[in-house]
């Protein structure tokens, strides 16, 4: 699993490719509502993470967690636990 | 015309569609305080019938809409839309102005209230007082995010402080229910709902503005209301205080799925009535030296009206049964019910109007009635949600739907969903999701073409077949939308893949009610869902006119032979065929 760093790019990625700007114009400390995406469509995102990392995440995570910062941090916690889990 | 008027001496013994129409009674009786003299009158009063709110007071509608747990009689959405569809077959400002409004305040609290908030609640309505959801912010619409109103704890009080426009019933409701910004961050958890009961209101603190006035449904109560350093208790957010603030558009986009869901199916008894009356109309006046129904032209409208209409009542159908039974997929279904239903209604009463000509728009005489349907519908339309939200609200979820949902070898729906009135399992409200992914009505549209039943009819192999190539398109240019269009900058192709989307969702609920009606009933022949589906590819620029031109007017007579039975029994142009008082 990914590394907060691997994640965070990956999701300037794709908030970029939503806003259809520039990964370098995406400041990841802004809140997502501020940079244009707003509540359904940061809903979205959630089906993009799942698809990417394999990952089953809580639909409304990008409103509780509303910058690529946090929402990183938080995918890389919820990976770490899951990678040390043991498997089913 | 069967029965005469009792509706003033009995109480409900019996509840639900049918009963309800034996209350409301014939509606041609001049006497009757519910038909529709006395419902035209108190329309250009612009009032509500007062008559009708005390005979819905008695009958109890507001238990329709309360959990059996809190001592209603909810159980079945379905059920709760026949049940209204009584009340809309009348009269839509009664309708929208007596149920709907306490409707759409009841069902946040039901998903997210305390126990004590939920027993009060349910107490207040079950004893026929009235509630109202204070949504809209005039400077921001359906923008939720950005409404402003305020609740600020204060000095162990919460204080509101703002207005709500456009708020049906808001000068009168018993309780509000209102949409609150409880935190200053942009963005999705800012703001709870505030449940408070108009006596504890400070009078100095509130203010109720004065009435707007509007074309249709005009005896509705739309007011405003503005709070200054209003104080209410702190435990009047709904849900736990310290856990609660913040789910409000959460909650909000769980109920709206479950209210937009039934609202529709409740509109299509105002085109019920519209058909009745101008069919009466055709069956009667006489034209040419014949009865105007005789004209060809005129079997093709009246059949085209009844196919568009069953089909408006197979979506809405199926979106009620859907919370029930596809829980998980509604997000998108409820959006679409709301937008697409009422554009084959209004479709179908402008057709109508055709037919019905200068009568159309008299506002007395035998068939004044239509008029009043006519100028309700386009407002009822708007009511809770315009068409634009609703397709914005599908827009985000066609790239997901097109990966994951409409491919070949997706999942289709349960036989129970196409089944009118056939038993359901409670709904789980917890079960409502915000996210798309699963489709298991279009899954049944391809399903349905592999059947050989399907593949073999001369009429349905056609239309059923022109559907699923639109299902493919659909998919491949959903996948390929650029990404503006995936989002509130959505122009003409987002939106216009919703549209078509809605179209499809519609064609697949027919298919899947002729497939599970009973053998030998009207609803397993394929000569009205042949016409409904040819309709709704017709919509989307699929012609599918039989190779025999024969065939066409074979569907008409059907449709019009089935027409004519059920006004000579009094029975109602929608699936189900309810007994109708008059």
């Amino acid at each position: 699993m990914a590394e907060k760093a691997e994640i965070a790019a990956w999701l300037t990625e794709r908030i970029a490719y939503f806003l259809e700007k520039q990964p370098s114009d995406i400041d990841p400390d802004v809140e997502l509502v501020e940079l244009g995406l707003d509540s359904v469509y940061a809903l979205t995102l959630c089906g993009d993470i799942e698809e990417h990392f394999g990952l089953a995440v809580e639909p409304t995570l990008p409103w509780d967690y509303p910058t690529v910062h946090a929402l990183a941090g938080h995918l890389a916690e919820t990976a770490a636990g899951a990678d040390a889990a043991p498997r089913v | 015309m069967i029965e005469t008027s009792n509706a003033s001496a009995s109480i409900a013994e019996s509840t639900g569609p049918e009963a309800l129409e034996r209350l409301l009674g014939d509606r041609g009786d001049a006497s009757n305080p519910v038909g529709d003299a006395a419902l035209l009158a108190a329309d250009e009063r612009a009032e509500l019938p007062a008559a009708g709110e005390e005979l819905l007071h008695r009958y109890g509608f507001n238990a329709e809409f309360v959990p059996v747990e809190l001592g209603g009689r909810f159980t079945s959405a379905e059920h709760l839309m026949r049940t209204a569809r009584a009340v809309f077959r009348r009269d839509s400002a009664l309708g929208i102005g007596y149920g709907v409004t306490s409707l759409i305040a009841a069902v946040p609290v039901w998903i997210s209230g305390r126990a004590d908030q939920q027993r009060a609640f349910a107490d207040l309505l079950l004893s026929g007082r009235r509630a109202s959801a204070c949504y809209t912010e005039l400077p921001h619409g359906a923008d939720f995010t950005r409404d402003e109103l305020t609740a600020r704890q204060n000095g162990g009080r919460l204080l509101l402080n703002g207005r709500k426009d456009l708020v049906n019933n808001v000068g009168r409701s018993d309780a509000l229910l209102v949409f609150a910004r409880t935190g200053q961050r942009a963005g999705s958890r800012s703001h709870s709902h505030v449940l408070v009961e108009r006596t504890e209101l400070p009078p100095d603190r509130v203010t109720f503005g004065p009435r707007y006035h509007s074309a249709g449904v005009r005896g509705c109560q739309l007011g405003g209301v503005e709070f200054r350093d209003c104080p209410v208790r702190p435990e009047a957010v709904l849900g736990t205080p310290g856990v609660a603030e913040g789910t409000g558009l959460e909650t909000v986009m769980r109920a709206f799925q479950v209210t937009r869901s039934v609202l529709p199916g409740m509109m299509t008894g105002v085109v019920d009535t519209q058909l009745r009356t101008v069919a009466r109309f055709a069956f009667t006046r006489r034209l040419y030296g014949r009865p105007l129904a005789d004209l060809p032209q005129s079997r093709a409208v009246l059949a085209g009206v009844f196919a568009d209409l069953l089909a408006a009542d197979c979506l809405a159908t199926v979106a009620a049964r859907g919370l029930h039974l596809l829980t998980s997929q509604t997000v998108t279904l409820a959006a679409a019910v709301k937008y697409f239903v009422p554009v084959l209604l209004q479709d179908a009463a402008y057709d109508l109007s055709v037919l019905l000509g200068a009568r159309s728009y008299l506002r007395e005489g035998e068939y004044a009635i239509f008029q009043k349907h006519l100028r309700d519908l386009p407002v009822v339309t708007l009511a809770h949600a315009s068409s634009a939200v609703c397709l914005a609200s599908i827009v985000p979820y066609l790239p997901v739907l097109a990966r994951r949902a409409w491919q070949p070898d997706t999942a289709s729906a349960p036989d129970a969903l196409f089944q009118p009135g056939a038993p359901l399992p409670p709904l789980d409200l917890s079960g409502l999701s915000l996210t798309a992914g699963a489709d298991d009505l279009a899954g049944t549209l391809r399903a349905a073409a592999m059947l050989p039943r399907v593949a073999d009819d001369p009429w349905l192999a056609g239309p059923v077949a022109a559907l699923v190539a639109e299902l493919d398109m659909l998919r491949d240019r959903a996948a390929a939308l650029p990404p503006r269009e995936r989002t509130v900058t959505a122009g003409r192709p987002g939106f216009g893949l919703a549209r078509r989307y809605a179209s499809v969702l519609a064609g697949a609920a027919c298919v899947g009610v002729w497939h599970a009606a009973p053998p030998g009933s009207f609803l397993a022949d394929p000569a009205w869902a042949s016409l409904a589906l040819r309709r709704l590819a017709a919509r989307l620029g699929r012609d599918t006119v039989p190779a025999q031109r024969r065939a066409t007017a074979t569907v008409d007579e059907r449709l019009c032979a089935e027409l004519t039975d059920r006004l000579a029994d009094g029975r109602a142009c929608t699936l189900t065929a309810e007994r109708l008082a008059g």
